[in-house]
């Protein structure tokens, strides 16, 4: 009985002697093991190792089996029997695919006439999250799972937009979100981990910059599955781009439509972006933060134009709506990440304008007389008022035209909100005795543009 | 001689009450971010987040109100309340609402919610409180116009068909706005209201005479 459990013992202290398995990540072999974790696997997906059998031993180790017993699994190996020398190793591929979610396992065997090796191999199949590819780019989940982002000017930019998709009933955690390779960039997106609602969706954006013509490769890796990328770089520029807005004059608090095409068609296809600037007239304040597209309320936004075509698209759409905010000036707008025959920038100058109200009301309180009046001044001037009362019958009532000078108040106000020039301001005149013979004022409000007479009715 | 009187008091006595960027009111953005809206008419600016997870907004000239999954906030309090979305009809300082998922009905008054024992067999669209009583837009009494979203407002009432955004005013007469696939219209404030239609949110503005649509910015990701 004792020599039994000897045996049984060195049974793989021998097998240690003589052929082993190595799992290889690179040039890198680490012993099988007794069992071999796989990790995790998109259903539908092949996921492949590549194994090492060594021969440690002294002598040639005859093959005679080399399998994979367990659904899903399949070996890519010389056929058997085949030898391995003393100090030489045969390399096999173990690959898995299933399209169900659940937990696999296979006995990997390696038997020869020295000894013999058994692992268990495990595995698991998930549902994994559905890659929509928009355009420009082309791709999909494969197989194989592949991008081609196509070919871009060298040195400018190119925006893929992607949506990822959990089609399945279960929250999914996305432990691996990350883009390797030159010219290969995410430039937006959710940041790992982090998890996709059942029937939820998550974009980002994926930038292609190269920097020089020619051809490139990387790899979006995204939990269980990995994406080859693709691009091609040219030198190549368009057609200046043409930049045009909505009939009508310019004017401040107003939302506008810019369009963009090329005036012929485009020799390739090409992104990149469409910016804006203001520059305001006052030195009171260094910018208007009103100015902005409406879609993202920032001031830069993607755009697109295909080959062949003269349309350009920004952030998908035909056109873009942005406000001319409340500051007279100039809006520029600039393209960039784009190589063009000429510089396309093109400026709009916002006028200065007299005061604009929204919204002046006149009542009366105890007491008080109040007159609350919301607008804007482009012209970061306003201050001085004159008010004028009148009876019931229109005639003005004593003693006349009152002067009011908020300029200071104004100045102080525009320079500490830098938040444009709208404003709100009740101006309240302190009365005794019945109001009610009171039944209207004349505003007069000035700014450097002019002066703005408005009649209120009090309530 | 009597208006010389106060007028001269007037003359050299006037004030100004402090100058403000103008506050239009609250919206709650696609991400379910609560926003303070301030601005004019085409002109406007969205504030940070001032809370998350918010499934309904809605702003009167007194009070503003936000519902999340489980709690009702106002700017000076909040109350434990029932799941889902809800519909807020306001009353001066005050509000009838409605929690859509469970039909049922509260008053919230001076921050705290007291249920309603109200009880109504259709989905609610809008609550409208004033000098008649309680107005209430039910599913089935606009379900012949319109399967979009309604809101009822004291100039009339706003509502949202497949591809047009309806003002019809108390006389009878509309305003109609091309707009494609209103989700959602809810009361931004006392002059506007907000229309969300996918990931764009609209600003009607409903003073008489200068009824406009506009863009809201949205929010850069």
């Amino acid at each position: 009985m004792k020599c039994v459990v000897i045996l049984t013992l060195l049974v793989p202290f021998a097998a240690k002697a003589q052929i082993a398995l190595y799992v290889l990540n690179g040039s890198t072999a680490t012993p099988a093991g007794a069992a071999l974790d796989l990790g995790r696997v998109a259903a539908g997906d092949t996921l492949s190792i590549r194994l090492r059998i060594k021969n440690i031993g002294t002598s040639v180790a005859n093959i005679s089996r080399f399998a994979a017993d367990g659904i899903g699994f399949t070996t890519d190996r010389p056929s058997v029997p085949f030898p391995i020398a003393p100090g030489s190793a045969q390399d096999v591929l173990l690959s898995f695919r299933a399209t169900a979610p659940a937990v696999y396992s296979a006995n990997v065997q390696v038997n020869s006439q020295i000894n013999n090796i058994s692992v268990i191999a495990v595995v698991s199949v998930v549902n994994g999250p559905s890659l929509t590819v928009f355009p420009v780019c082309t791709g999909s989940d494969g197989p194989p799972p592949a991008i081609d982002f196509g070919r871009v000017q060298s040195g400018q930019l190119r925006l893929c937009n992607f949506s990822l998709q959990n089609t399945s009933a279960q929250p999914m955690p996305i432990a691996t979100f990350q883009v390797t390779g030159t010219a290969f960039r995410i430039s937006s997106g959710p940041k790992a981990p982090f998890t996709i609602a059942p029937g939820d969706a998550t974009v980002f954006v994926i930038e292609f910059t190269p920097a020089t013509a020619g051809l490139y490769s990387g790899a979006l890796a995204i939990e269980t599955r990995t994406f080859a990328l693709s691009g091609t770089a040219f030198d190549s520029p368009l057609p200046k781009p043409l930049l045009e807005f909505d009939s009508g004059p310019m004017q401040s608090a107003q939302q506008r439509r810019l369009t963009m095409r090329l005036p012929s068609a485009a020799p390739v296809t090409a992104s990149g972006f469409v910016n804006l600037a203001f520059i305001p007239d006052t030195t009171l304040v260094t910018d208007d933060p009103a100015v902005v597209f409406l879609a993202t309320g920032t001031r830069t936004l993607p755009f697109s134009v295909t080959l062949g075509s003269t349309q350009i698209l920004i952030s998908g759409q035909t056109s873009a709506t942005f406000q001319t905010g409340t500051s007279s000036g100039r809006i520029r707008f600039t393209l960039s990440g784009i190589s063009t025959d000429g510089d396309p920038t093109t400026t709009l100058t916002i006028p200065a304008a007299l005061l604009s109200f929204d919204t002046t009301t006149a009542a009366r309180r105890t007491g008080n007389l109040d007159i609350q009046l919301i607008g804007f001044d482009n012209t970061y001037a306003a201050g001085a008022m004159v008010f004028t009362f009148f009876d019931a019958s229109g005639q003005t009532l004593q003693p006349g035209a009152i002067l009011a000078d908020f300029t200071q108040a104004f100045r102080t106000f525009f320079t500490k909100t830098q938040a444009g020039s709208a404003f709100q301001v009740r101006v309240s005149f302190p009365v005794t005795g019945d109001t009610s013979g009171i039944a209207g004022v004349e505003m007069k409000l000035s700014n450097s543009a002019g002066t703005t007479t408005t009649h209120l009715t009090f309530q | 001689m009597k208006h010389a009187l106060f007028l001269s008091i007037l003359s050299c006595a006037w004030a100004q009450s402090g100058i403000d960027v103008p506050a239009i009111g609250i919206v709650a953005d696609p991400s379910g971010s609560l926003r303070a809206v301030q601005g004019v008419a085409g002109n406007f600016l969205l504030g940070p987040p001032i809370a998350t997870g918010v499934l309904s907004a809605a702003c009167s000239e007194q009070l503003c109100l936000a519902k999340t999954d489980s709690r009702i906030l106002s700017a000076t309090g909040q109350a434990d309340a029932p799941p889902g979305r809800a519909i807020f009809g306001f009353d001066g300082d005050r509000a009838i609402v409605f929690f859509a998922e469970s039909r049922a009905f509260a008053r919230w008054n001076k921050d705290r919610l007291e249920p309603l024992d109200w009880t109504v067999d259709d989905d609610v669209l809008s609550i409208l409180t004033g000098n008649k009583g309680i107005e209430v837009a039910l599913r089935r009494d606009w379900a012949a116009v319109t399967n979009g979203p309604v809101l009822l407002l004291r100039e009339g009432v706003l509502f949202a068909t497949a591809d047009e955004l309806v003002f019809r005013h108390r006389d009878g007469s509309e305003a109609r706005f091309e707009l494609t696939g209103g989700e959602s219209i809810t009361p931004m404030g006392p002059h506007y209201a907000a229309i969300r239609a996918g990931a764009v949110t609209f600003a009607l503005r409903l003073d008489p005479g200068y009824e406009q649509l506009f863009l809201l910015p949205g929010s850069a990701p």
